[in-house]
């Protein structure tokens, strides 16, 4: 089931998740699994609603966990990327269905960054595009539809719409794209953007007219979730599916990391278990649950192998020591 | 008004300039169409571009509202894929009903900005 079935299905029972990202194609658990987001100063990922499941483990059993009997387990599993077992049910945590404004302004990048702070505290969610051909931006907010009707001085308004959440939160989009997002510490936000547009204003407006996204995440304490144990924004670089990236991503990317940045686990990154065992200070109690779940690492392919330190050699010394050699 | 214009406009010389110098995106470099629809019918045009050395891209999707003019600005556009500025590239623009197009170009590489504009050649 997408996220956009999932909020679908679930408005038509009266209930909503507390934020949608901006894409909804992707599965509910996929989502959940990678640590995606929505946007919003107070609002945690979507992998903060999973509050109990039913599995498939490695052994082939059906087990069950639960938030009020295993919160440990729950801070590893809802980050997990598919490693710990196949989930056949999940339990969510949901809000009574609710409707938004979202309305979208145009203005300078330069005001945007001017009015960033106030921007983020006084909407529900808010995210800002800069467009790196002409420094321009587009501010994206949704609020309850009675509240702050005002606008925005330095903007205009170019969109207004209001609807159930689940159908304004996400935009469709038909053009595809690849992408790199990077979780930074919030108080390192404003300076690692500005030096990721003066970049791309020196070396990568000839092939990149694409926008940079701008976007906001409460902290949380699920051990591999980029918005571990901070608050949080995200920064989004996006190219034609096409075009050859790699060049553009490989020179961004050390920008984000020198900032501490986190990578998406859904989006390209390079990062292997070295480089990421130094950014998530939970890294080790989240393997110590993995190894325990699957000590064969049956549910690891070649690329999670490499995220997670495993070699084949390693499965084949767990082979054999189960086999008692 | 009926409608004024042609269905098929041919711009073989374009190139964006690769810098700016200035505020952006007042002083933008940039190659821009300016397409006016003077019909009571909404303009649905498509545009290929053309390079010296790979195949056509496009079509690049632009709509014009009845008895109106829109500004695009060729670095803009991003779909199907962005067009790389520097480069030399040809723009086919053809569009369901006549349309006028109008093509400009700003080069701001050096301090005094410098602005080219020509009507595209009228194919059909």
């Amino acid at each position: 089931m997408t996220v956009h079935d999932a909020g679908r299905a679930l408005r038509k029972i009266g209930l909503a998740t507390h934020n949608v990202g901006d894409v909804d194609v992707q599965t509910l658990v996929g989502a959940i699994g990678t640590g995606t987001h929505g946007t919003g100063y107070q609002l945690q990922n979507l992998s903060t609603v999973l509050i109990g499941m039913r599995m498939v483990n490695a052994c082939g059993e059906i087990v069950e966990y639960s938030f009020e009997d295993d919160p440990e387990f729950l801070r590893a599993a809802r980050v997990s990327l598919g490693t710990l077992g196949i989930f056949t049910a999940i339990r969510l945590r949901l809000l009574p269905a609710f409707q938004l404004r979202r309305r979208e302004w145009c203005t300078h990048i330069d005001e945007t960054l001017a009015h960033l702070d106030e921007l983020m505290a006084e909407n529900r969610n808010f995210d800002f595009y800069w467009y790196p051909r002409s420094d321009r931006s587009k501010l994206r907010t949704w609020n309850p539809p009675d509240e702050r009707p005002d606008q925005i001085p330095y903007a205009e308004c170019i969109e207004d719409q209001t609807g159930w959440s689940h159908e304004v939160l996400p935009k469709t989009r038909a053009v595809k794209f690849d992408e790199m997002e990077y979780a930074l510490p919030a108080e390192a936000g404003p300076l690692c953007f500005q030096e990721i547009r003066t970049r791309v204003k020196e070396r990568w407006r000839k092939e990149v007219a694409w926008r940079v996204l701008y976007r906001t995440i409460a902290p949380d304490d699920t051990y591999l979730s980029p918005a571990y144990g901070r608050q949080t924004v995200t920064i989004s670089l996006h190219h034609n599916a096409g075009l050859p990236f790699q060049e553009y991503f490989s020179d961004i990317e050390p920008i984000f990391r020198a900032y501490g940045g986190r990578p998406h686990w859904g989006k390209k990154h390079t990062l292997k278990e070295t480089d990421l065992r130094q950014l998530y200070p939970k890294w080790d109690d989240f393997q110590t649950v993995r190894k325990r779940m699957d000590p064969d690492c049956i549910f690891l392919n070649d690329y999670l192998r490499q995220l997670f330190g495993e070699t084949r050699s390693n499965k084949m010394t767990t082979n054999n020591k189960r086999g008692g050699m | 008004m009926k409608a004024i214009g042609h269905t098929k406009w041919v711009i073989p010389g374009g190139h964006i300039p690769g810098t700016s110098t200035g505020i952006e995106p007042e002083f933008t470099s940039f190659d821009q169409l300016c397409i006016l629809n003077t019909s009571k019918k909404e303009a649905e045009i498509e545009i290929t571009i053309y390079y010296s050395d790979q195949e056509p891209v496009g079509p690049y999707p632009l709509k014009v509202s009845p008895r109106r003019v829109r500004h695009t600005r060729i670095n803009d556009l991003i779909d199907p894929l962005a067009i790389p500025l520097d480069t030399d590239y040809a723009a086919v623009i053809e569009s369901n009903i006549p349309v006028v197009v109008l093509f400009s170009r700003q080069d701001t590489r050096q301090t005094a900005k410098a602005i080219a504009l020509t009507l595209a050649f009228p194919a059909e």
